[in-house]
């Protein structure tokens, strides 16, 4: 805690903003001094985060639509058949964990895997859990807040190779909302949308007819032109378009970076191993991502809002072995087993939510409805001891008995394993201070 | 009693004081000691509302970080920043069974032993032992921990000076301020109230009210004493050479100029000079009209020789245009959020053209939004009844009318007082009150006569009232709506007006002049206070006419300017000694790239040519636009996180088909069907990108370019793609 009165809680590092007003060097960065600020505080507070921190990039599976818990990663074989799920249950090799029948492969690498079985809230509605899930606050009307792929590339800085924070297929989850944005972050820190096929990234390529000379040669004319700089002079906006500018070209002129998008570059072996279904492609693309140097990569699976005939509709029953479970269950496994073979898993935090649980009782027309009291997450890599379950629900799956997990609890857990500091402050809308979480505490048991 | 009539007596006597007997002797002196200590107690008011309060959260004790949380800290929870003192009492002196205080050591109270840090305090020592703070607590703790007069409080606090210019930087300033109670007393409570500054680059200022310059610019302190706030105006100088001749240079056109240059004087900020006629007929253009002037237009415009009327004459025209009517139908539709996710499609449509009928009959906005705000009637069919589907929740409906047409954000006292302004939790659901009888059955609009809004605190039903306003309603046979529309458009409420006033400034100048748009408050000063009432009186006087503020507006010196800079004058972001540079409405850019290069784009389920500004709602699937970041109109759009685009902007842009795929198409296969020389080539391309010819400099450097080039076509493709990645086109400038 670092209290003092509010006006000068700003500068309790010691930094006042004149200081940095005769660093010149940004001006490339389409960064104004209060962002450079921003970095200069963190850089020096994060030391001690630093030191906890045990990942270095995230991939965030999102479930759109709030998968349920009871029918996933939470059945309760022995609740009334009004309550129980149409699925029966399996082994996991970890004693005492059980999961739903479609999940086989996902089962195999719960050794992983930290299940927590007790996330809960109370924001039944699909933006604003979404909301609360992804920036750890409860959405107020005021303003928004940045979302924990903003925070993390905030925190990494600018200026690498590849995007930061990549959004798949973008970065509207929770019905349209804002809950995966930057917030009151510059935009600097917002997601890079690539669109709705992850095997086809738009406009990565260069346009057809133009040779990799000739875009050299346009961005010359284009530098020409704009150095002759007649009209417009050089003021924060063309910064800031700049700097846009100059992360597009630092991607369009490394291949590899532009290679991290292609996902014919994987074999035939490998694509199938993941499925074939997008959040397979995905999530293959969010390893190659990672694997490349960004830092949170969102896949957004989205159709798990399953208000009726769970059990038609979560495994398809017209196509034995597709539908949203088993290509939930391909890709997540096929993920975790890729990352590790790859020594990645270490540094790669893979968490897997969506917004909230689902009612126990089964409803009229054999789904169930939205739930926050009760849902689940798993985490995995980066530094989690896998093979374990934190917290439980009661017999009926209605909320936890044990060991609740708020969303701030989740999101100070996961910004710590990246290293950003949750109680650091930011500088939000109008100046004022505001701290990246205001509740939330780590949850010691994933290590 | 026994005291009271001995001190009478005493009075009365004084000459028998000494014939009593010893005892009674002790008995008067106690008694007169207690009189003192009385009136010494009374001076000193330890009342808790208006003096201890204060001192609690001047040492930091109830901020959000602490133990004003929501939830507390500690197991201790008081109001945030103390606006809820009865309860912020009894949590002190009643809960835990009293053990906050000891009433039999005052010093030994856990209240002081935490706040000094004598135990273990996780919020850190907030005061020492021998400070003033310390002390006073103690001595409210020995004079039993009074709450005070229950109805006492501050009615209003006042700084002075009320505006300060800074003679040089490091000076320091220091403020006084003096709270009125409600019993009438004035109290210097200096050394009591919470200083902050908006921008402690310009000055910061100590707790004890001193305030110190820091850098060049303006910036507002605030202070805030138990439930009040004020604020004075710093204006510090810039230190730049003497530009006289551009001070001189700068002939005002109306008021607007003469009040914009005073603020340029005071900060010593020197005026560019006007733009050129090229580039104001490009800014006019896209600021009025959304689109770029055509060659033509250019040409004639240039050839004319200059008269006053040469520009009055272009703003009159683009005035009266339908691309100005689709341009502002569009602006005004981001503001009310027409047809985000709520809204059906029959509802948008009809909403739309609702809209757009105001706009083109140049409507009055306070009409215009009387009928926003008591609209009734089927949403499919009643345009503006579609406004009450923003939000089923009398409250966020309020919030939604407090943002949109008051510019104040109410939102903070839904659970507590406003920080930073004067809203109570009591103004904030006393005004969503006007919305809780409003209907909404089978996709009708009514005023129903049951629903209340209840205050959180006392859970009970509250009776609507305006805004910061004394009244509440009256009239039982008017609709709840109506009084509200009549108290909302009414020409004495200043923040009607200034809201718009101060939009459609940004809309035109690049920046409003007060910022957010949407936070309006007396503690967020204006960059140019006398110009934003000026602005709002004169808005009122011309009965709320848009067109003629747009007019007004266009006409100063002050929107002519260049956006160059001159020496003295870069580093102004606010004050309008230049212009600024505007990014254009995602709409607008892709209208402009298809007009520069002459192809259209095309919309699903439009058979009719449309421009990008014209679409109804936001629905129209279009990967252009969503790339270019239109507004979703989910919520307000006007402090988008985005400015200058994002990655996915650039990479569309540069690689993407919307600029791509024009280039060997109308504009350029015209230049080449008429095999026009290459000097002509250029100066078409100039004309239609950038709006300008270009420069001799120019002209030869690209004539060289395509004449070197051993595939002419492909040369001039590269041009025209530079061009419309320029910044020049991508801002209007």
């Amino acid at each position: 805690m670092t209290p003092a009165s509010p006006s000068s809680s700003r500068r309790c590092d010691g930094i006042r903003r004149r200081d940095f007003l005769h660093v010149g060097l940004l001006t490339n960065l389409g960064l104004s001094v209060s962002d450079l600020l921003r970095w200069q505080v963190r850089a020096m507070a994060s030391e001690p985060a630093r030191k906890t921190a045990h990942a270095t990039s995230c991939i965030l599976i999102w479930l759109d639509g709030g998968p349920s818990h009871l029918d996933t990663f939470d059945l309760k074989p022995d609740a009334p058949a009004e309550i129980r799920s149409p699925f029966t249950t399996i082994p996991t090799g970890i004693a005492g964990i059980h999961l739903c029948e479609h999940l086989p492969r996902t089962a195999k690498v719960m050794r992983e895997v930290a299940l927590i079985r007790s996330l809960t809230h109370e924001l039944g509605n699909h933006d604003t859990g979404a909301r609360f899930l992804l920036t750890g606050h409860r959405p107020t009307p005021a303003f928004e807040h940045p979302s924990l792929g903003s925070l993390i590339a905030h925190g990494a800085g600018p200026g690498g190779t590849m995007p930061p924070y990549v959004a798949i297929p973008g970065d509207n989850v929770g019905g349209q909302s804002t809950a995966a944005r930057a917030g009151y972050l510059p935009g600097a820190f917002s997601a890079f949308n690539v669109g709705k096929d992850p095997g086809r990234v738009r406009d990565l390529d260069l346009p057809e007819g133009v040779s990799f000379d000739r875009s050299e040669r346009r961005r010359d004319l284009l530098h020409k032109l704009d150095a002759f700089a007649r009209t417009v002079e050089d003021a924060p906006p063309t910064r800031n378009r700049d700097a846009f500018y100059q992360q597009a070209y630092r991607l369009l002129s490394s291949p590899e970076a532009r290679g991290a998008f292609d996902l014919s570059q994987e074999s035939a072996k490998t694509r199938a191993r993941y499925g074939s279904s997008r959040v397979g492609a995905g999530c293959l693309l969010a390893r190659r991502l990672v694997e490349a140097g960004s830092r949170f990569v969102t896949v957004v699976d989205t159709g798990w809002d399953t208000h009726q005939q769970i059990a038609r509709e979560l495994p398809d029953s017209r196509f034995p072995g597709s539908g949203k479970l088993p290509s939930l269950d391909h890709a997540y496994a096929a993920l975790l087993t890729d990352l590790r073979e790859r020594g990645l898993l270490d540094s790669t935090l893979v968490v897997l939510l969506g917004e909230f649980g689902r009612t126990p009782k089964l409803n009229a027309l054999g789904g169930r409805d939205h739930w926050p009291r009760a849902g689940f997450a798993c985490l995995a890599g980066g530094g989690v001891q896998g093979g374990r379950v934190i917290g439980a629900t009661n017999a009926l799956g209605e909320l936890p008995i044990e060991r609740p997990v708020s969303p701030p609890d989740l999101a100070f857990t996961i910004l710590k394993l990246l290293g950003v500091d949750p109680t650091r402050e930011l500088t939000g809308p109008g100046g004022r201070p505001l701290r990246i979480l205001n509740e939330g505490t780590f949850i010691s048991e994933l290590l | 009693m026994k005291n009271l009539e001995n001190r009478k007596a005493g009075r009365l006597a004084p000459s028998r004081f000494s014939c009593f007997p010893g005892f009674l002797l002790q008995s008067a002196w106690l008694s007169l000691l207690t009189l003192f200590l009385h009136v010494h107690l009374r001076a000193e008011r330890l009342d808790f509302p208006t003096r201890i309060l204060p001192a609690l959260t001047k040492a930091g004790c109830n901020t959000g970080a602490c133990h004003g949380a929501a939830t507390g800290q500690g197991g201790f929870k008081l109001s945030l920043l103390g606006y809820d003192p009865e309860l912020d009492h009894l949590a002190l002196t009643r809960e835990l069974r009293a053990r906050r205080i000891d009433w039999e050591n005052p010093a030994e109270s856990l209240l002081l032993k935490k706040a000094t840090r004598e135990i273990e305090h996780e919020g850190g020592r907030r005061f020492s032992r021998d400070s003033a703070a310390a002390a006073l607590l103690e001595r409210w703790v020995v004079a039993g921990a009074p709450y005070g007069p229950k109805e006492l409080r501050v009615v209003g606090i006042k700084v002075e000076p009320t505006e300060i210019l800074a003679a040089s930087l490091e000076e320091t300033i220091a403020l006084r301020v003096t709270a009125e109670l409600s019993d009438g007393a004035r109290e210097d409570v200096t050394s009591l109230v919470l200083y902050s500054s908006n921008d402690d680059a310009v000055a910061d200022v100590t707790q004890r009210g001193v305030v110190q310059v820091r850098g060049f610019g303006s910036t507002g302190i605030m202070v805030r004493y138990a439930g009040q706030v004020a604020a004075t105006l710093v204006d510090s100088p810039f230190a730049g050479p003497q530009n006289r001749a551009a001070f001189a240079a700068f002939a005002p056109q109306n008021f607007i100029d003469k009040l914009v240059l005073a603020r340029l004087e005071r900060l010593r900020v020197p005026p560019s000079p006007l733009a050129d006629d090229a580039t104001w007929l490009r800014r006019a253009s896209l600021d009025l009209a959304g689109r770029l002037p055509t060659p033509e237009e250019i040409q004639t415009f240039l050839d004319q020789p200059e008269s006053a009327e040469k520009r009055p004459h272009v703003i009159d025209r683009l005035l009266g245009s339908e691309e100005f009517t689709d341009l502002w139908t569009l602006r005004f539709a981001d503001l009310l959020l027409l047809s985000g996710r709520r809204g059906s499609e029959a509802g948008t449509t009809v909403y739309h053209h609702w809209l757009r009928d105001q706009v083109a009959r140049n409507r009055p906005w306070n009409e215009i939004v009387r009928a926003l705000v008591t609209a009734e009637g089927r949403s499919a069919e009643v345009g503006p009844a579609n406004f009450l589907s923003l939000a089923n929740d009398p409250r966020e409906l309020a919030e939604h009318v407090g943002t949109m047409f008051l510019g104040t954000q109410i939102g903070c006292a839904r659970c507590h007082a406003h920080p930073s302004d004067r809203w109570t939790q009591g103004d904030y659901h006393q005004f969503a009150a006007y919305f809780a009888q409003v209907t909404r059955d089978d996709g009708t609009v009514r005023d129903g006569t049951r629903g209340e809004v209840e205050h959180p605190k006392t859970a009970r039903a509250v009776i609507p009232k305006p805004l910061g306003s004394a009244a509440v309603r009256t009239d039982r046979l008017r609709s709840r709506r109506a009084e509200l529309a009549d108290w909302l458009v009414a020409p004495d409420n200043s923040l009607f007006a200034k809201s718009l006033v101060n939009r459609v400034w940004k809309y035109l100048l690049g920046r409003g002049l007060v910022e957010p748009v949407d936070d309006l408050r007396l503690t967020n000063p204006a960059s140019h206070p006398a110009l934003l009432d000026a602005l709002a009186a004169h808005f009122v006087a011309r009965g709320f006419d848009v067109r003629d503020l747009v007019r007004t507006l266009t006409q100063s010196r002050t929107y002519q300017l260049a956006s160059q800079t001159v020496p003295g004058n870069k580093q102004d972001d606010r004050f309008h000694s230049h212009a600024l540079l505007k990014p254009p409405a995602a709409q607008v850019l892709l209208d402009m790239i298809a007009q520069a290069t002459g192809v259209r784009e095309s919309f699903t389920g439009q058979t009719e040519p449309t421009r990008a500004v014209q679409l109804i709602g936001v629905q129209t699937p279009s990967h252009a636009l969503d790339v270019l970041g239109r507004c979703s109109r989910e919520r307000s759009c006007e402090t988008a996180s985005i400015s200058g685009g994002g990655l996915a902007q650039a990479l569309h842009l540069m690689n993407g088909s919307t600029i791509n795929r024009r280039l060997n198409q109308g504009l350029l296969a015209g230049i080449q069907e008429k095999k026009l020389p290459d000097e002509a080539t250029v100066q078409t391309l100039y004309l239609h990108t950038l709006s300008r010819l270009p420069t001799p400099a120019e002209a030869s450097e690209w004539k060289s370019l395509v004449a070197a080039s051993p595939k002419r076509t492909e040369a001039l493709e590269d041009l025209l793609w530079a061009l419309l990645n320029s910044r020049e086109f991508f801002f209007n400038h």
